[in-house]
């Protein structure tokens, strides 16, 4: 039945859900929304973001979240070496649409596959102290388990949104992003920019990883349910823009939280579709335009 | 005694879209801080002209040489570094920032390979007043007057400090009174030692800043000349006027 602690445990969930779907999809707001890449491998990433948490602490006890924030640069290298490849084999030839799509659904799917041969299907998780307890506000409660992910969430945001702004590589990713001609006229590779933005999407991949595995337990092929949420979330931000993301992700955390809540987990997944195909037919460059 | 290399040597350059030859055969150059005037009829090649030259495109046939080095192959940005520089027909400022930080880009770039990291922020405000941009500094580059974007779009190629600078119809659509704002700051370049190439549609000014003038009709060079040589060479008149 319909009641305000329900609705009020319901919005508060959402929210935090919500700010740890900003995690999910920051990575793709620089490498779809800026850099017009379709990498639907990027779940996947954090899904290996999430096991090298759960590697580091089943084995040495670190925090979850501090490993995530760790393997960010390693990530950042991988990434980089990844966009090389796919610039050389799809994007120099102009192919990137169709094979570059391919290139990322094998990327995919190798990470997928690796993970299954070393550590099977099961589910593994991390031990921390904070994830059992958490915050009871009246009637609402705040676990931590959700609270710790939004609160860093909720940072890597803010220092993304920051980096783009003020910082000599964001103004330039922005640049490469809204003219790559006129760019590279200023005398700046674009192809060096598109690397550096490539790698720092990835990167926050791990520490999304590490907030998901802090959420609930991860096997290799959950990163499918995140493909869709990721790429609605972007859109709807008005691709690319850092803070529409948020706002974006934040709006897919309530409304599915406040579905599974009075309709029932099932529909959860079709949410971010749903939101999608609306917003798209109300406003079409989603709920912040990129230009 | 053989004449000085020019600053830009454009030989036999063909260039075609598919079966449409755009450019064919075409011999250009110009010496440094010289002023030239690239006319033409819409569609005769200029613009295609410019974007060979500043490598958007690579052309099919010919050579291309700036400063006695062979840049024919060579990408768009490092010829940018060479000291190429040029400014667009349809200018499209980075709509998500202020003019100042449009021009920040740039200079933080030409700041990067001098390795000369001197205030980039007195360095733009500098070349905003030069433009006569620096009230609107803090504007945002989407919000500008055509005149303004116009002057924006010169400011962002210069902020390269080129050697080369070449603009493409920088005065197509403004009023009177702001084509000579734009030809003041073409000559005032010019005065500093860049070579221009002015493309434009707008004959008293073309006729005003040319020492010499180059004219395109459907791919070829058609005439070569000073202004006065140029008005009164029946090719071109016959190109303008259509027989
Ligand atoms: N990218 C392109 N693809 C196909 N045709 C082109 C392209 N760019 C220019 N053209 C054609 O080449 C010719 C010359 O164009 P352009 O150089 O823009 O002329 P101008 O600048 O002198 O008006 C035109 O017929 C134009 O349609
Ligand atoms: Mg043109």
């Amino acid at each position: 039945m319909f009641s305000a602690d329900l609705l009020a445990n319901a919005v508060v969930a959402g929210i935090l859900l919500g700010g740890f779907y900003a995690a999910v999809a920051i990575g793709l707001a620089i490498v779809f929304g800026q850099l017009d890449i379709v990498n639907i491998a990027h779940p996947a990433f954090i899904i290996v973001g999430a096991y090298i948490a759960y590697i580091l602490n089943s084995r040495f006890g670190f925090d979850p979240v501090l490993v995530g924030l760790l393997a960010a640069p390693a990530f950042f290298v991988v990434g980089a070496l990844i966009y090389r490849v796919y610039f050389l084999a799809f994007e120099r030839t102009g192919q990137e649409s169709l094979s570059g799509l391919a290139f990322f659904f094998g990327v995919m799917f190798i990470i997928e596959v690796v993970l299954i041969l070393i550590y099977g299907v099961d589910y593994r998780l991390v031990q921390a102290d904070y994830i059992g307890q958490s915050w009871r506000i009246g009637f609402v409660d705040f676990p931590f388990r959700m609270l710790v992910p939004f609160a860093v969430a909720t940072a890597l945001t803010a220092v993304i949104y920051t980096f783009m702004s003020h910082t000599f590589m964001g103004r330039a990713i922005q640049a490469v992003a809204q003219d790559r001609l006129a760019l590279q006229l200023m005398g700046a590779d674009p192809v060096r920019i598109k690397q550096w933005a490539f790698g720092l999407g990835i990167a926050t991949a791990a520490i999304a990883g590490s907030l998901l595995i802090v959420i609930g337990p991860v096997e290799p092929s959950v990163g499918r349910l995140y493909i869709g949420r990721a790429f609605a979330i972007v859109v709807l931000g008005g691709m690319g823009s850092i803070s529409g993301m948020f706002i974006a992700a934040l709006i897919l955390g309530i409304v599915e939280s406040m579905v599974s809540t009075f309709a029932g987990p099932s529909w959860s997944p079709a949410v971010a579709f749903g939101l999608l195909a609306l917003t798209l037919a109300l406003r079409p460059a989603g709920l912040f335009g990129r230009r | 005694m053989s004449a000085p290399l020019p600053l830009l040597q454009v030989s036999g350059l063909t260039k075609r879209f598919g079966g449409f030859v755009a450019l064919d055969n075409v011999d250009l150059h110009v010496g440094a801080g010289e002023r030239l005037g690239l006319i033409g009829p819409n569609g005769s090649g200029k613009t295609t002209m410019i974007n060979c030259i500043s490598g958007a495109l690579f052309n099919d046939m010919g050579g291309i040489r700036f400063d006695g080095q062979d840049i024919t192959r060579m990408l768009p940005h490092r010829r940018a570094r060479l000291g190429v520089a040029r400014s667009f027909q349809i200018p499209k400022p980075f709509r998500s920032m202020t003019v100042l930080e449009n021009l920040r880009v740039p200079l933080e770039y030409a700041a990067r390979a001098r390795a000369g990291q001197r205030h980039i922020i007195d360095e733009a405000m500098e070349l905003l007043e030069s433009i006569g941009l620096k009230h609107c500094a803090q504007h945002n580059s989407a919000g500008l007057t055509q005149v303004d974007m116009r002057k924006l779009e010169l400011a962002r190629a210069l902020a390269v400090k080129p050697r080369l600078l070449v603009s493409d119809e920088a005065m197509a659509g403004l009023s009177s009174a702001e084509v000579d704002e734009i030809l003041e700051i073409l000559l005032a370049l010019n005065k500093r030692g860049v070579a221009v190439i002015m493309i434009e549609h707008i004959m008293r000014a073309v006729m005003r800043f040319s020492q010499r003038i180059v004219v395109l009709d459907a791919g070829h060079k058609i005439a070569e000349g000073t202004p006065d040589e140029i008005v009164s060479n029946p090719d071109v008149e016959r190109a303008y006027l259509g027989e």
